[in-house]
């Protein structure tokens, strides 16, 4: 432990994990919170497996995978966003319609692509242990302009968020706000995969927030103790993967899983001192 | 007296099913409209059209802002599809009525939540602004919806059945403020408490596919019929009313 703490003094590939921790914990803090309210995490998952072709299609085409996924997720979840609004489509099976087909595409073209693709795996399970800096910094970019546009667009993005056929009555433009959210959820989607991959993502942008709900209703507070709890577990994680070498995005999912189990048990707990004290 | 909004020969409804044929109608400032009809005869369509929540298949909705920045319309819907786990407290729900304010940018926090607890004292939910709304009763939920509805001082209030969950007491105080709020603002009310309701609108319309619009509330038995209109008129003892039963004679049509 105090060793890895001097490796991180030493190595820039330590730094660069922290940072990264950090950076996608705001994100998935804010972009999480506002997925669980909404009940997107099937959409999400969606968006995640469906950015897979995207890879795919870049790693054929020549092109950096990170933007090919990004076009992927951006088109995928304005698919699903529109067709979601039309009553013959069941928003469900759209999405799953996506997840299968994004990872289908994905599969066909990595195999069609000429040369062994040395990063799949890393796009699978994540390898925030080879975060570059300009990973680092589009994640910073999307950071700032997240945080700017909650700040300033907090309240109409909740109230939507909660009542969308109000808001419509409200002269608020619904559509578009919604299509720059989703837009949203695309890009910290992809720019996240790096630190725990396809397969286990969805949980960086659930399980804080769901934490987080146990003791508290409120949407910002929500967002506060969501990155919070994001950037603890996956501090943790990192550390134990690290020290008993085992892979960094398994790792952080576990340690968040343990600490949704923790505060769900203190929390019913401390209920039941209250109801205790209570009944005297 | 100022036209709020006109209707012209409007038809409309869902994917291929017409819901309203051909229908005029017209809201004035300071208006009191019940609306009255059968279950699945068209009333909460009619709100959505002037809403804008769906668009007519034909025919036009005129709009007469009076100012740039006024807030059209105060909404109440009959059965919303909110997620009751949404983390959300009863008195952004209150707030979140100000959102097409001009000073919902500007104005300050404060002000806007001295108004919120105003307006939930005066619904009577005022106490539980710091519930969530999955603590809250049917009947609680309904009045901070209804706070939501009047908070921006709406000029034109549109209620569908505000009556549904709550208990009696508060329905009494309801159209009493109701009738209290119509001095500045025209209100739309869909019920189906027709003895009662007649006692407070000043107008009443008829929707069942068809809209007649009966420009008093004394309403008969006869008329209702003539206007394809087939609801019973329960009259309740205690409450005044105006409806005439069986009143050939006083009817004019
Ligand atoms: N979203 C929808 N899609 C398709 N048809 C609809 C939809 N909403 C309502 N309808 C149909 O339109 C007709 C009118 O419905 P509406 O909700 O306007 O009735 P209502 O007068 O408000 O009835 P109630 O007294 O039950 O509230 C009904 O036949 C209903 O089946
Ligand atoms: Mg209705």
């Amino acid at each position: 432990m105090i060793e890895l703490f001097k490796d991180l003094f030493e190595y820039q590939f330590l730094q660069n994990a922290v940072a990264a921790a950090l950076l996608v914990s705001v994100v998935a803090g804010i972009i999480g919170t506002y997925i669980t309210s909404r009940r997107l995490v099937f959409l999400s998952g969606g968006i995640t497996h469906a950015s897979f072709g995207g890879i795919g299609i870049a790693y054929y085409v020549g092109i950096n995978p990170v933007i090919g996924a990004i076009i992927f997720s951006i088109l995928s979840a304005f698919g699903i966003e529109a067709l979601s609004h039309r009553k013959n489509i069941r928003e469900d099976s759209a999405i799953g319609i996506l997840w299968a087909f994004g990872m289908a595409v994905g599969i066909i073209f990595i195999f069609l692509t000429p040369g062994y693709a040395p990063n799949l795996l890393s796009f699978l399970f994540g390898s925030i242990l080879t975060v570059t800096n300009s990973d680092l910094l589009y994640l910073l970019i999307l950071n700032i302009v997240v945080i700017l546009f909650f700040i300033i667009f907090y309240r109409p993005i909740l109230y939507i968020a909660f009542d969308q056929e109000f808001a419509r009555t409200q002269k608020i433009p619904v559509t578009l706000m919604n299509y720059i959210l989703i837009m949203f959820i695309a890009i910290a989607i992809v720019l996240s995969i790096r630190v725990v991959g396809i397969i286990l993502l969805i949980s960086l942008f659930t399980i804080p927030p769901a934490t987080a709900n146990i003791f508290s209703h409120h949407f910002g507070k929500i967002i506060f103790w969501s990155i919070l709890l994001s950037f603890l577990g996956s501090f943790i994680g990192l550390i134990l993967s690290y020290s008993i070498n085992i892979p960094s995005g398994a790792s952080i999912v576990v340690v968040l899983v343990l600490m949704f189990g923790v505060v769900k048990l203190l929390f019913s707990l401390y209920n039941r001192i209250q109801r205790k004290l209570i009944m005297f | 007296m100022n036209k709020i909004l006109d209707v012209v020969k409007v038809t409309a409804g869902y994917s291929s099913d017409i819901v309203l044929k051909d229908i005029n109608f017209e809201v004035v400032d300071n208006d009191f409209i019940g609306v009255i009809g059968p279950n699945g005869g068209g009333k909460t369509t009619l709100l959505k059209l002037l809403l804008g929540q769906i668009k007519p298949f034909q025919g036009q909705i005129n709009f007469y802002p009076s100012s740039k920045d006024e807030t059209l319309f105060g909404y109440l819907s009959q059965v919303s599809d909110i997620d009751r786990e949404f983390p959300i407290k009863v008195i952004d729900i209150a707030l979140s009525g100000l959102m097409s304010n001009r000073g919902f940018w500007g104005e300050s926090r404060k002000e806007n939540r001295k108004k919120a607890f105003e307006i939930l004292t005066i619904t009577g939910v005022d106490h539980l602004y710091n519930r969530s709304v999955k603590e809250l009763s049917g009947g609680q939920l309904q009045r901070v919806f209804l706070s939501r509805a009047l908070i921006s001082q709406p000029r034109l209030l549109i209620l569908d059945e505000p009556n549904t969950f709550v208990d009696n007491k508060f329905e009494k105080e309801l159209y009493e403020l109701l009738k209290e709020l119509n001095k500045r603002m025209a209100i739309i009310m869909v019920s189906h408490d027709v003895g009662t309701i007649t006692s407070y609108v000043k107008t009443i319309a008829c929707v069942n596919r068809n809209l007649h619009y009966h420009r008093s509330n004394k309403i008969t038995t006869e008329q209702l019929a003539a206007y394809d209109c087939p609801i019973q008129v329960i009259t309740h003892g205690k409450i005044p009313h105006t409806v005439l039963l069986d009143h050939c004679k006083e009817g004019s049509v």
